[in-house]
C-alpha cells in the first residue's frame, strides 16, 4: 500500500493519527474461506467447520488490532548518514525505538518493493536502508515507507515519512584526465630552479600509443613485455610535488568532477599531497583522511556551473 | 535496551547491504509441511464413496502441491488458508475425538506457519510457538462466543446421504442364515451407550433392536419398504421440554443403515429421530458416519409400536418352500390360543437335539429351514430366529425376525460414567410374535438351546492391556461425543432458552455484546503482554523506573548508556539522578559482575530495586510536572 499523507519532521512517532490500515488481498480471501466453511457447516450440520470458521473470524477481528499494535508507538529518527558515491547503493541509517515488540516490519526508501520482514524487540535499534541517489550533492533519500502485515497477513498497516536528514553524495569516481594547476609556492619554486625532468616521475595519469619522439624514458616496459603493444606514459605537465587538481578543459563539468574524484582517491591511496582548485574554491595541498573528505565534499557540493 | 550503534569511522561507505536479505523464515516451511502431513493422515479415515470426501482430498492435495512449488510470500499464505479450509472440511466428516485432535493440531500448525511467514527472520522456535499460542488463545473466546450463541441456520437443502449403501460390516437388510457357513469373530465396534440418571437394564434384558425383517421368501428374511405411519407419533421432543431425568446416550458407528440400535421402549430425543410402525428407530443423519442420539428412558413412552397390529405380510409364508416346517407349524394350530402354541413350540425346541454353533456350514437353497430343523439341527441365532418365526407363521401367529445386538460389555473407565460397549460380535437375531392381548412379544429361541451363544453376554471385558486402553479411549470418545456432537441446533436452542428465556429477541444484542467483550478482553491482554517489560526482576524494575522518567519526558538519547544518562540527568535533576544512580549501580554490578547470578540474589535485588523505584516515583510526583519532550 502506498498512499496517504507523508509525514514530515525530525521524528516520526507512529500512532492513531498517522497509521493507515486495510485488509490485504489475502485477508479478503480469508473471508471467502470463512464463508465456504460456514456453508459446509450449515449444510452438513457439523460443529467442526463451524467452530473453525468462527475461529478464523475471531482471528480476523483480532489481527486488525495486532497488526496495528506492531507499528503503534514506534519512533523513527534519522541516524548520521556517511557520505557515499553517486551510482552506488548507499546505506541510510535510521534509529528506531520500539515501545513493545514490533513484528514483521518492512521498510523501503523510495519506490519499489519493501525489504524482508524483520521482527524487533522492544528497545532501540539502528537499521540501515539501501537507496540509490540520482545525483551528487546533499541528497534526501525520498519517502520512507514502513509497513507490516504480521501476524497473519490479513491486514496491512503502513505509514509514510520524509526523512529530513540529507546524505552527502560524492560524484562517482571515474578515471580520466584532470587538469593541474601548480600550487602558487611551487610555481615560484619552478621559476627559480627550472622545470623538473618529467620522464622519471611516478605521477603519470594516462597512457597513449608510443611515438618515436616520446623516447624510451616514457615507454611502458611492462605492457611491452606482456605483448600488449608500445604505450607511452602521459604525465601531468608540468610535474609538481603537490598538484592542485582542477577540472580538465573541454570536458563537461560533471564528468570532469568524476575524474577529479578518481584522481583524489588515487592520490590519497598513494599517500601523496594534493590540493583542489574548483572555480573560486581552492583547497591548498595537504593529505590525510580529513583532507580527502574535505576535497570530496567540495566536489559533491560544487555549483552546477563554475 | 540501549544498543550501541556500530561506529562509522573510515571513509565514505561504498555499499551497505540491508541487515536481512535471506528468504523468509525456514520455520514457516517446516510448520506448513507438518500441518500437511497431519491432514494427509486425517484423509486415511475418509469414505471414498462419499462425493464430499473428494473435496477434502482435493483441497489437501492442492495445498501440498502449492507448498511444493510456492516461492513467493503470497503463495505460501495461500497454502496456509487451503490447509485451514481442508481441516475444516475434514472436520465435517470425522468428528470423533481422535480425528478432531488431529484436525485441531493441523489448524494450529497451519496458523503457526502463517505467523512464521509474516514474522520473517527474527523469532526462534520458542518465541514463535509462544506467540502462536497467544494469538490462537486470544481468538478462541470470540470463536466460542459465536459458536455457542450465534443462532444456527437450518441446512439449505435436506441432507442427502451420498454415502448410503456403503458396504459395512454388521447388520444387513436381508437375513439368510442358510447362506452363512460360519460366523467370523468380529470385534469391530458397533455402538456404545451410557446411562444417565438410570441403571443399565439387567443383563437378560439387553436386547438392542435395529432392523425388523418381516418379509419372508422361503430362504431370506427381508425388511419390507419403510412404513410411512409413525409408531406412536413420538418424534422429537417439543422445544422447551424439560430435559429428561434419565436418558441413554448412544453413539452408533457408521452402518450404512438408517435404523440405529435402541431398547424398543424409550422416547427418542431430537428432531432427526423417528420410530416407524414396526419399531425401528430411524435416524435422519448420515448413515455413513458415526451418529449420536439420546433416548429418554424415564417413562417408557416409546412403546406405541408394539400395539400396531400385524399386516397380512406378517403371516405370509411362501407355500411349499419348507414343507416339513409348514406341516409341523400347522400341527401346533390345534394347541389353542397363541400363548399355548408358543409353549408347544418352546417344548419342541427344548426337547430336540439342537446345538448352538458359530460354524454350521451352509444350508441347501431348496427348503433350507427344513434342512436345519430336521437334519442338521445346529446353527446360530439367525437360524433359530428365522426357523422359529416361520414355524409361528405356519402355526397361524403373525411373526417376524428382529436383528440387532444383545448384551454388550460393561466398561467402567478410570473417570467418568460407565458405558456398555457393543461390538459386531454382539449382533443377534430374535423373533417377535403378535399376541392379541399383549401386542408384539419378543421371543428368543436361541436361549432355549442348551449350550447357548458362545459370544453372548461377556462377563468381563477381554482384549488384554491394549483392549483396556481402547476402552478407556472410547470412554473419552463417548464423553467428547456427548459434548461435541451433542451440541447441535437443539442443544443450542436449549442453551439460549436457559440463558434468555422469554427475551429471545435480544439474542442479536447478546451475541454482539459477547463478541465485543471477548475481543476487547483479548486485545487488552495481548496489548499488555506486548508492552510488558521482559527479563528478570531487577531488569523489570529498572525498565519501569526508566518508563516513569520517560513519562516526564526524561528519556535517554539513542545510544546513551545508563551511566551517561544519569550524568546528563544530574545536571538538571540532581535528586532524580541520585535515585537513578542508586538503582543503576547495584544493577550493573549484579548484571556485569563476575561469577554466577543465583536466582535468590536476583529476587533480593529485585525487591531492593522495587523499593528504590518507589522512592524515585514519589520524587517524580513531588516535583512540579515537566513538559514531556520528544
Amino acid at each position: 500500500m502506498n498512499f496517504g499523507k507523508t509525514q514530515q519532521g525530525e521524528t516520526l512517532s507512529l500512532g492513531m493519527r498517522n497509521l493507515y490500515i486495510l485488509p490485504t488481498r489475502f485477508g479478503l480471501l480469508w473471508l471467502a474461506g470463512i464463508a465456504l466453511l460456514q456453508v459446509v457447516a450449515i449444510q452438513l450440520e457439523s460443529n467442526g467447520p463451524l467452530l473453525l470458521s468462527f475461529l478464523m473470524l475471531g482471528l480476523f477481528l483480532l489481527t486488525l488490532h495486532l497488526t496495528h499494535f506492531n507499528l503503534q508507538g514506534l519512533e523513527v529518527r534519522c541516524g548520521q548518514p556517511a557520505a557515499g558515491f553517486a551510482g552506488d547503493t548507499l546505506a541510510y541509517p535510521l534509529r528506531l525505538r520500539c515501545r513493545g515488540r514490533c513484528e514483521g516490519l518492512r521498510l523501503r526508501l523510495g519506490p519499489g518493493e519493501p525489504d524482508q520482514a524483520r521482527s524487533l524487540a522492544a528497545g532501540d535499534h539502528l537499521l540501515t536502508l539501501p537507496w540509490n541517489p540520482a545525483e551528487r550533492g546533499r541528497m534526501r533519500p525520498g519517502k520512507l515507507r514502513l509497513l507490516t502485515t504480521a501476524p497473519l497477513g490479513l491486514f496491512v498497516c503502513w505509514s509514510r515519512w520524509d526523512p529530513p536528514m540529507p546524505q552527502l553524495v560524492i560524484p562517482a569516481p571515474r578515471s580520466g584526465p584532470v587538469g593541474r594547476a601548480q600550487a602558487p609556492e611551487l610555481k615560484q619554486q619552478g621559476a627559480r630552479s627550472g622545470s623538473r625532468g618529467s620522464s622519471g616521475g611516478d605521477l603519470w595519469h594516462d597512457l597513449q600509443p608510443h611515438r618515436p619522439e616520446d623516447g624510451a624514458g616514457r615507454l611502458v616496459w611492462k605492457l611491452l613485455a606482456q605483448g600488449r603493444g608500445a604505450h607511452a606514459k602521459r604525465f601531468l605537465a608540468p610535474m609538481a610535488e603537490a598538484p592542485l587538481l582542477t577540472p580538465a578543459e573541454g570536458i563537461p563539468l560533471e564528468r570532469a568532477l568524476e575524474h577529479l574524484c578518481a584522481a583524489i582517491l588515487r592520490l590519497h591511496g598513494e599517500g601523496a599531497r594534493y590540493g583542489l582548485q574548483l572555480g573560486s574554491t581552492s583547497i591548498p595541498p595537504g593529505h590525510g583522511h580529513d583532507h580527502r573528505d574535505r576535497c570530496l565534499e567540495t566536489l559533491a557540493l560544487a555549483p552546477r556551473t563554475l | 535496551m540501549i544498543h550501541q550503534p556500530p561506529s562509522n569511522a573510515g571513509g565514505p561507505s561504498r555499499r551497505r547491504e540491508p541487515a536481512e536479505t535471506q528468504p523468509s523464515s525456514p520455520q514457516a516451511r517446516r510448520l506448513q509441511w507438518l500441518a500437511e502431513a497431519l491432514l494427509i493422515v486425517g484423509l486415511v479415515g475418509l469414505q471414498p464413496a462419499l462425493l464430499l470426501s473428494w473435496v477434502a482430498i482435493g483441497l489437501t492435495v492442492l495445498a501440498g502441491l502449492k507448498l511444493l512449488e510456492a516461492k513467493r510470500l503470497e503463495e505460501r499464505r495461500l497454502v496456509g488458508l487451503l490447509q485451514l479450509v481442508s481441516a475444516g472440511v475434514l472436520g465435517a466428516f470425522q468428528a470423533d475425538l481422535g480425528p478432531s485432535l488431529l484436525q485441531g493440531l493441523a489448524v494450529f500448525l497451519a496458523l503457526a506457519g502463517l505467523l512464521a511467514l509474516e514474522a520473517g527472520q527474527g523469532p526462534d522456535w520458542r518465541l514463535l510457538l509462544r506467540r502462536s499460542l497467544q494469538v490462537v488463545a486470544a481468538a478462541l473466546p470470540v470463536a466460542l462466543a459465536l459458536f455457542l450463541l450465534m443462532p444456527r441456520l437450518a441446512p439449505f437443502t435436506p441432507i442427502s446421504d451420498l454415502g448410503r449403501g456403503v458396504a459395512r460390516i454388521g447388520l444387513n437388510e436381508g437375513l439368510a442364515p442358510g447362506s452363512i457357513a460360519s460366523l467370523a469373530a468380529n470385534q469391530e465396534p458397533a455402538a456404545r451407550v451410557s446411562f444417565e440418571g438410570g441403571e443399565p437394564p439387567a443383563a437378560a434384558d439387553r436386547y438392542w433392536r435395529v432392523l425388523v425383517h418381516d418379509r419372508f421368501d422361503g430362504t431370506t428374511w427381508h425388511t419390507s419398504p419403510t412404513q410411512r405411519r409413525n409408531g406412536d407419533g413420538s418424534g422429537a421432543a417439543p422445544a422447551g421440554t424439560p430435559s429428561p431425568q434419565a436418558q441413554q446416550l448412544w453413539v452408533a458407528e457408521a452402518s450404512g443403515l438408517e435404523a440405529v440400535p435402541w431398547d424398543g421402549a424409550a422416547r427418542p430425543l431430537g428432531r432427526e429421530l423417528r420410530i416407524n410402525g414396526r419399531g425401528e428407530l430411524l435416524h435422519g443423519g448420515r448413515s455413513s458416519q458415526r451418529r449420536l442420539y439420546g433416548l429418554d428412558t424415564s417413562p417408557a413412552t416409546g412403546t406405541g409400536w408394539r400395539r400396531i397390529g400385524p399386516r397380512p405380510l406378517d403371516l405370509f409364508l411362501p407355500p411349499g418352500t419348507n414343507p416339513q416346517l409348514e406341516a409341523l407349524g400347522r400341527s401346533w394350530r390345534e394347541a389353542g390360543p397363541a400363548e399355548a402354541r408358543l409353549a408347544v413350540a418352546e417344548r419342541w425346541f427344548r426337547a430336540g437335539p439342537f446345538r448352538y454353533t458359530r460354524t454350521p456350514g451352509t444350508l441347501p437353497s431348496r427348503a433350507p429351514l427344513d434342512a436345519f430343523l430336521f437334519e442338521r439341527q445346529e446353527g446360530f441365532c439367525g437360524h433359530y430366529a428365522s426357523a422359529f418365526a416361520a414355524l409361528m407363521r405356519a402355526a397361524g401367529l403373525p411373526a417376524r425376525v428382529v436383528s440387532g445386538y444383545q448384551g454388550g460389555t460393561w466398561v467402567q473407565p478410570l473417570s467418568g460414567p460407565g458405558y456398555l460397549d457393543l461390538r459386531q460380535d454382539n449382533a443377534h437375531a430374535w423373533t417377535e410374535v403378535w399376541i392379541d392381548s399383549r401386542g408384539w412379544q419378543r421371543v428368543d429361541p436361541t436361549t432355549w438351546i442348551a449350550a447357548s451363544r458362545g459370544g453372548g453376554v461377556r462377563a468381563t471385558p477381554t482384549g488384554g492391556p491394549l483392549g483396556w486402553l481402547e476402552r478407556q479411549w472410547w470412554a473419552l470418545d463417548l464423553a467428547w461425543g456427548r459434548w461435541w456432537l451433542g451440541f447441535d441446533r437443539e442443544g443450542q436452542e436449549a442453551l439460549l432458552q436457559r440463558l434468555l428465556g422469554e427475551r429471545r429477541n435480544l439474542v442479536g444484542a447478546v451475541v454482539l455484546a459477547a463478541v465485543g467483550a471477548s475481543l476487547g478482553g483479548s486485545v487488552t491482554v495481548l496489548g499488555w503482554l506486548r508492552n510488558r517489560p521482559e527479563g528478570d526482576a531487577p531488569r523489570r524494575e529498572l525498565e519501569r523506573a526508566l518508563a516513569a522518567l520517560a513519562r516526564d519526558g526524561l528519556v535517554p538519547e539513542a545510544g546513551e548508556t545508563l551511566a551517561d544518562f544519569s550524568a546528563r540527568l544530574g545536571r538538571s535533576e540532581p535528586a532524580l539522578a541520585a535515585l537513578l544512580e542508586a538503582m543503576a549501580e547495584p544493577y550493573q554490578q549484579w548484571r556485569y559482575g563476575p561469577g554466577p547470578r543465583p536466582a535468590e540474589e536476583a529476587r533480593r535485588l529485585g525487591a531492593r530495586l522495587h523499593r528504590q523505584r518507589g522512592a524515585l516515583e514519589r520524587e517524580l510526583r513531588r516535583q512540579p510536572p515537566r513538559r514531556p519532550t520528544t
